[in-house]
C-alpha cells in the first residue's frame, strides 16, 4: 500500500508537469534547410533554390515586388537583363549587379542595395542569378560558374574573428548606418526614407531593445509600425562587427553621432544613379 | 455553516480568491481608475490552482487542523444521516466534471485562437471597380480639390448612413453592433488606428473591408464589408477626410517628413 | 523561426571535414519507437542523472562525516555511511549508462563520434584513468569504514573521502570540456578547422566550461541533498520501528535542508552562465530567454513554486514535532500568503494564452493589468520574498524548542526581526522602483535586491548562533513523530529537482538549436529541429520515471543490506 502510494506520488507529479508543459503552445524551431550545391546541380534545381533564396533568407522582397524602394524583378528581369549594359550578357549582368549593386542603379530608384555576396556565398548567388534568368528569360548558369565558385568559395562569410580591440570612439556610427543600408527605410536628420521609425525615436530607448530589434526585427514592432512588420531583414546585425553594432545601438539610444558627425554629406551618397 | 471551521474557511478563500481574479481584476480595477481587462481563463485557471494548493497546504500543515478539515467530507461520505446529500454529491459531482469537460471540447462557433495581425501590410496596387489603383504613394485627392466644407459633408453623410451602426456616432467603435462582433470595430478616436495609417491604407481597408484581408489578418475573423460595391471613390475619399476631421486627426503622410528629423 | 533563419545565411555548401571520413553519417535506431535522438537523449539524460548522485552524495557523506568526527556523534557516522553504500550501486549504475551512451553516440553518430575523437582523445583516456581511481577511492572508503574508526585513521578515512571527492569533480569537469565545447566552441574553430588541429585545452577551457562547472557542482548539491531526502521518506514510509522512524525523519531532514540551502545561492551561478551564453553568441542567448525557449522559463516559474511551497510545508509539518513551535502557528498562514502570492506573481505569463474574445478584451495577448506582473522587476521582487520567507520558516524552526538565555535575546530578536523588515523594504522598494527605469539600470537592481537578502540570511544566523549559545530547551524533537504527508513532500520535491534539471539540461542542449557543434558541425540527421516543450517534456518524464525506478531499485537494496545486518546481529 505505501509503496503504491510512492509510486503514484512519483507518477503523478510527473505527469502533472508533462501534462503543464503540453497544453501551453508548442513551437518546434524548424531547421533552415541545407542547402547543397554541387557541379552537378541541374538548372531546374538552382532555380528552385534561387527562389528559395529570392523570398527567403535573401531577404531581396523586403525591396524588391514593392514597386518603390526597388525595381519589381520577378517575371520580367531575365527579358531584361540583356539589355541594361551594352555589350553585357544576362549573365553577367545580373552577376555584377548582385555583387556591385550600386553600379547598377536603375534610373528612378536610389542605391540602397548591399553587396550580397557579404551575406549569401557565391555559389548561392549563382543560384538567385539562375532564378533571376528564369523570369522571362533562359537559364545559362552553368556548371562553370558554380565549379569555380565551389572551389574558391567553400566557406560562408563569418565575423572575423580577430580579438585586435577596436576603439569604439573611431566607429562613426552614421557610416555603418549608411553602409549597411539602414536609410533605405528609416530616416535619420534629414536623411533616408521614412518607412520604418526615424532614429530619433529610438533616443532613451533601451539599448537591449534596440539590441533585439536590429538582431531580431520582428520581435518587436513599433507602435505604428505594424503595417511594414517584416520588411526589414533578419541578419543585418551579422554583417557589421560586433564593435560596430555596440557602436551603431549607442548612437541609438543617446542619440549621440559621437566623433565622426557627418550628417551633413547625406546628399552625397545618394546621387550616384 | 461556521466560518471559525477550517472546511469552510477553506472554502471562503477559495470564493474570495476567485471573486478577486475573474470579477476584481477584470471590472473593479477599471472602476478606479486602473487600465485592466477580464483575465484570460488560462490565467484565471492557474490562479487558482495556486490558491488550491496553497489552502490545502496551510490546512494540512497542522495535524489538528487538517483532521478538522477532513471531517466533513469524512463525515459527508459516511453518516447515515447524510443519506440525501450524499447522493446528491455523488451524482452532481461526476455531473459537474462531465460538464466541465463537456464545455472544454464542444464545438463553437468562434475561430481558433489566432495571432491576428491588426495592421496588415497592404498591397501595392488595388482594382477599384475595374481600375488599377496603386497605393503606394497615393493621397486623398479631395484634399487638394473642390470645396473642403462640401466633401466633409458627403462624408459625414456617408458616414451616418453607412458606418454608424458599427462603429458608433462618436467614432469611438460602441456603434449598436459592436458588442457582437469579434474583433470589435475600430475606435477612430484610438492612437492605435487611422492616425497610424496612410489615407491610401484607409482607402485600402474600407474598399477591399474584412475579405480582402491578407492572411495574416485573418479575413475569415472580420465583419468589415467590402464597400467599394457600395460607394464609389469620391464617396470614399470623402469619408476619410470626415474620419480625420471629425477625430481632429492627421493622416500618416508618406515622405517628406524629413523636416521634424532635421529639427533633431 | 527567425533566429533559425538568421543561422541560415551562414549556410555551409558542403561538409568538407566530415566528408574526409569514409561511412554513413548516422546509424540507424528504432526500438521502442524510439530515434536515435530519442535513444541518446534517455542514455545522457540517464547518465548524467546517476552521475550527478555519485557527485552529490559523497560531497554529502563527508560533510556528515566531518560533522561526525567533530561532534563525536555517532548517528552522523551511521547516516555517511549508509549513503556511501547507496553509492556502490549508483556507481556501477552511472559506469553502465556512460557505456551505453558512449556505444549509442559511437554507433549512432559516427562522424560526429570520430570528430569529438579527434579533438578530445588525451582527455577519454584520462577520463577512463580517473574514473577507475575514482572506483577503487570509493572501495577504500567504504569497505574501510570499520576498520579506519578511531582517531588518525578516522581522519585518513576522512581523507579518502574527500579524494574521492577530488577525483569525481575533476572527472566532471573533463566530461563538462566536452559538452560545452559542443555549445561554445573556441571563435577560432570554424566550419573547416581540421579536428586534428583543434587544440586541446582551447577546446576544453572555452566560454561556457567555467560556468557550467560551477553551476553543475552546486546543483550536484542540491541534487545529492534532495535524493537523500527522497530515501529518507521512502525508509521512513516502509519503516516498522519508531527508531528507524526518528532515524529517517532526521536524515530526511538534513539532506531537504542542505538541498534548499545550497538551492538558494544556485541562482547566482546560473546567471553567470547566462551571461556567458550572451556574451559567446547573442542569438543563442535570445534563443534560451526571448525567442524559442521563452515558454521553458514558465514551465521552470511553476516547478520553483512547487519547490518553494514543498520546502516550506516540511518545515511547517516539522514543527508539529518540536515542543514550543506552536507559538510560530499563527505566522504560517502569512508566509504561505506570501508564498502564494509569490509564486502567482513568479508565474504570471507575459504572453498569455487566451481565446480570441479574450484577446479582443484585452486589446492584445498583453494584459493591462497583469502585465505589469509578467516582467522582471516582479518576477525578481517575488523570488526575493519567496527566499526571505523560506528563511523565515527555517529560523523559527530552529527557534521553536529554544529558549534564549542571554541577556539580550530581545534586543537581538528585534535586531533579526529589522534585518528581515529592512530587506523586505529594499526588495520591493527595487521591484517598484525598477519600472521607472531603464533595463540597463533595472539589471543593477537585481543585485542589490539579492545582496539585501543575502546579507540578511548571513546576518541573522549570525546572531542567531551567538543568541542561542547554551540556551534553554523546551524539549527535545520528537524525531519520527512526523504525519506521512511531509514524506511525500520530499518524494515531490526530489521528483521537481530531477525533472528541473532535464528541463535545463534541454533547454541548455537545445540552444544549439540544428548545430551538433554551434555553427561548426551542422546536425544533418532527421532529427536535427529542437522539438517543442511538450515532447521534449514527456522524454524528460520518461527519463526521469527510469530514474526513479533504478533509484528505488537501489533504495531497496540499501534496506535489504541493512535488513541482514540487522538479522545477523539479533542472532
Amino acid at each position: 500500500m505505501t509503496n503504491l502510494k510512492i509510486l503514484l506520488t512519483i507518477i503523478g507529479t510527473l505527469a502533472v508537469y508533462t501534462l503543464v508543459a503540453n497544453i501551453i503552445p508548442q513551437v518546434q524551431s524548424a531547421v533552415p534547410r541545407e542547402i547543397v550545391l554541387t557541379a552537378e546541380t541541374t538548372p531546374e534545381e538552382l532555380v528552385a533554390i534561387g527562389e528559395e533564396l529570392y523570398a527567403g533568407v535573401g531577404g531581396c522582397t523586403a525591396c524588391h515586388g514593392l514597386g518603390t524602394r526597388a525595381p519589381d524583378l520577378v517575371g520580367v528581369a531575365g527579358s531584361v537583363c540583356e539589355t541594361r549594359v551594352p555589350g553585357q550578357d544576362c549573365k553577367t549582368y545580373l552577376w555584377e549587379s548582385l555583387v556591385n549593386p550600386t553600379a547598377y542603379v536603375v534610373e528612378g530608384f536610389q542605391p540602397i542595395m548591399l553587396d550580397q555576396s557579404r551575406t549569401i556565398v557565391q555559389p548561392q548567388l549563382w543560384a538567385l542569378v539562375a532564378f533571376l534568368q528564369d523570369q522571362g528569360g533562359t537559364v545559362t548558369v552553368n556548371a562553370d560558374d558554380f565549379a569555380s565558385a565551389l572551389a574558391e568559395d567553400t566557406a560562408p562569410e563569418t565575423a572575423p574573428a580577430d580579438a585586435a580591440p577596436v576603439d569604439p570612439a573611431s566607429i562613426d556610427p552614421v557610416a555603418v548606418a549608411r553602409n549597411t543600408g539602414c536609410f533605405a527605410c528609416h530616416m535619420y536628420s534629414g536623411e533616408g526614407v521614412e518607412l520604418g521609425p526615424p532614429f530619433e525615436e529610438a533616443v532613451g530607448k533601451d539599448p537591449e531593445y534596440i539590441r533585439r530589434a536590429i538582431e531580431d526585427p520582428g520581435a518587436d514592432i513599433a507602435e505604428g509600425y505594424e503595417s511594414v512588420a517584416g520588411l526589414m531583414a533578419p541578419g543585418l546585425a551579422g554583417i557589421m562587427s560586433p564593435a560596430e553594432l555596440d557602436a551603431l545601438i549607442q548612437f541609438l539610444v543617446t542619440g549621440d553621432p559621437g566623433g565622426g558627425d557627418d550628417g551633413d554629406d547625406g546628399s552625397g551618397d545618394g546621387s550616384g544613379e | 455553516m461556521n466560518l471559525k471551521h477550517p472546511f469552510w474557511q477553506g472554502v471562503l478563500v477559495l470564493v474570495l480568491a476567485y471573486v478577486v481574479i475573474k470579477w476584481g481584476i477584470g471590472y473593479l480595477l477599471p472602476m478606479i481608475g486602473v487600465p485592466s481587462a477580464p483575465v484570460p481563463s488560462t490565467v484565471v485557471t492557474q490562479y487558482m490552482l495556486t490558491v488550491l494548493v496553497g489552502v490545502l497546504l496551510y490546512m494540512s500543515a497542522e495535524s489538528d487542523r487538517w483532521a478538522a478539515f477532513k471531517a466533513p467530507m469524512v463525515r459527508t461520505m459516511v453518516d447515515p444521516g447524510r443519506r440525501a446529500l450524499r447522493g446528491i454529491l455523488l451524482v452532481g459531482l461526476p455531473l459537474l466534471v462531465g460538464w466541465v469537460a463537456y464545455q472544454g471540447v464542444k464545438p463553437s462557433f468562434g475561430a481558433p485562437a489566432t495571432l491576428r495581425s491588426i495592421h496588415p501590410a497592404p498591397p501595392n496596387s488595388i482594382t477599384f471597380r475595374g481600375a488599377t489603383m496603386e497605393l503606394a504613394g497615393l493621397e486623398n485627392p479631395l484634399r487638394h480639390s473642390g470645396d473642403m466644407e462640401a466633401h466633409l459633408a458627403v462624408g459625414n453623410a456617408v458616414y451616418t448612413r453607412n458606418c454608424v451602426p458599427c462603429h458608433g456616432d462618436l467614432l469611438d467603435g460602441q456603434g449598436h453592433f459592436a458588442s457582437m462582433l469579434t474583433p470589435v470595430p475600430a475606435d477612430f478616436t484610438n492612437t492605435g488606428t487611422i492616425v497610424q495609417l496612410t489615407e491610401s491604407y484607409v482607402f485600402w481597408r474600407i474598399a477591399k473591408g474584412g475579405p480582402g484581408l491578407p492572411n495574416e489578418g485573418a479575413p475569415w475573423n472580420s465583419a468589415m464589408p467590402a464597400w467599394e460595391t457600395i460607394l464609389d471613390e469620391n464617396e470614399t475619399w470623402s469619408v476619410i477626410l470626415f474620419l480625420y476631421e471629425r477625430t481632429g486627426s492627421t493622416p500618416r503622410t508618406w515622405e517628406e517628413e524629413g523636416a521634424e528629423g532635421e529639427a533633431h | 523561426m527567425r533566429a533559425a533563419t538568421g543561422a541560415g545565411l551562414a549556410l555551409l555548401v558542403a561538409m568538407p571535414l566530415l566528408a574526409q571520413a569514409a561511412g554513413p553519417d548516422y546509424g540507424e535506431f528504432g526500438i521502442f519507437g524510439l530515434d536515435r535522438r530519442g535513444a541518446v537523449w534517455i542514455a545522457a539524460q540517464l547518465h548524467l542523472l546517476f552521475a550527478a548522485f555519485v557527485l552529490g552524495v559523497p560531497m554529502f557523506a563527508v560533510v556528515i562525516e566531518a560533522i561526525g568526527i567533530f561532534t563525536d556523534n555517532e548517528r552522523y557516522d551511521k547516516l555517511a555511511k549508509e549513503f556511501t553504500r547507496l553509492l556502490l550501486v549508483a556507481y556501477s549504475a552511472t559506469a553502465i549508462w556512460g557505456a551505453i551512451l558512449v556505444f549509442f553516440i559511437s554507433t549512432l553518430y559516427p562522424r560526429f563520434w570520430v570528430y569529438l575523437t579527434a579533438i578530445f582523445a588525451p582527455s577519454m583516456w584520462l577520463y577512463a584513468a580517473l574514473f577507475f581511481f575514482e572506483s577503487f577511492t570509493l572501495y577504500l572508503y567504504y569497505y574501510g569504514w570499520d576498520a579506519w574508526k578511531k582517531g588518525a585513521a578516522k581522519k585518513f578515512h576522512w581523507g579518502l573521502g574527500i579524494l574521492l571527492n577530488i577525483w569525481g569533480t575533476i572527472v566532471m569537469f573533463i566530461a563538462n570540456g566536452w559538452l560545452t565545447y559542443m555549445m561554445s566552441p573556441p571563435p577560432d574553430v570554424t566550419v573547416d578547422t581540421a579536428p586534428q588541429t583543434v587544440q586541446l585545452w582551447s577546446a576544453i577551457n572555452n566560454a561556457t566550461w567555467m560556468p557550467i562547472n560551477i553551476h553543475r557542482l552546486i546543483a550536484n548539491v542540491v541534487f545529492g541533498g534532495a535524493i537523500v531526502g527522497a530515501y529518507a521518506a521512502y525508509r521512513f514510509l516502509t519503516s516498522e520501528s519508531d527508531e528507524e522512524r526518528a532515524h529517517y525523519d532526521w536524515m530526511g531532514y538534513t539532506g531537504n535542508l542542505i538541498a534548499i540551502g545550497a538551492l538558494i545561492v544556485l541562482p547566482f551561478a546560473g546567471y553567470w552562465l547566462g551571461r556567458e551564453i550572451y556574451e559567446f553568441s547573442q542569438q543563442m542567448g535570445i534563443t534560451m530567454m526571448g525567442g524559442f525557449m521563452s515558454w521553458l522559463w514558465i514551465i521552470q516559474a511553476f516547478l520553483i513554486g512547487v519547490l518553494f511551497l514543498a520546502g516550506n510545508y516540511y518545515l511547517w509539518i516539522g514543527m508539529g514535532r518540536i515542543p514550543g513551535a506552536e507559538r510560530f502557528q499563527p505566522y504560517i498562514k502569512w508566509m504561505l500568503l506570501v508564498l502564494v502570492v509569490g509564486v502567482i506573481v513568479w508565474a504570471t505569463p507575459n504572453t498569455m494564452i487566451a481565446s480570441r474574445d479574450e484577446v479582443a478584451a484585452m486589446g492584445g495577448q498583453q494584459h493591462p493589468f497583469l502585465g505589469v506582473l509578467g516582467v522582471m522587476s516582479a518576477k525578481n521582487t517575488a523570488v526575493n520574498l519567496m527566499i526571505l520567507t523560506t528563511f523565515l520558516s527555517f529560523m523559527l524552526y530552529r527557534r521553536a524548542n529554544k529558549e534564549p538565555v542571554v541577556s539580550w535575546a530581545k534586543t537581538g530578536t528585534m535586531l533579526q526581526g529589522a534585518a528581515f523588515a529592512i530587506a523586505a523594504v529594499i526588495v520591493v522598494f527595487y521591484g517598484i522602483y525598477g519600472y521607472f527605469v531603464t533595463a540597463i539600470v533595472r539589471i543593477g537592481f537585481s543585485v542589490y535586491q539579492v545582496l539585501a537578502v543575502l546579507a540578511t540570511i548571513i546576518f541573522v544566523i549570525l546572531i542567531d548562533s551567538a543568541m542561542l549559545r547554551g540556551a534553554k530547551s523546551r524539549g527535545e524533537i520528537q524525531w519520527g513523530k512526523m504525519p506521512a504527508r511531509s514524506q511525500y513532500a520530499l518524494l515531490i520535491l526530489a521528483v521537481t529537482f530531477t525533472w528541473l534539471m532535464g528541463l535545463m539540461g534541454f533547454a541548455r542542449s537545445g540552444i544549439r538549436q540544428h548545430w551538433h557543434v554551434y555553427e561548426v558541425i551542422r546536425d544533418t540527421s532527421e532529427q536535427a529541429f529542437t522539438p517543442a516543450l511538450g515532447p521534449a517534456a514527456t522524454m524528460i518524464s520518461i527519463c526521469v520515471a527510469i530514474f526513479f525506478g533504478l533509484v528505488g531499485m537501489i533504495f531497496w537494496l540499501g534496506g535489504l543490506a541493512e535488513k541482514s545486518v540487522y538479522e545477523e546481529t539479533a542472532k
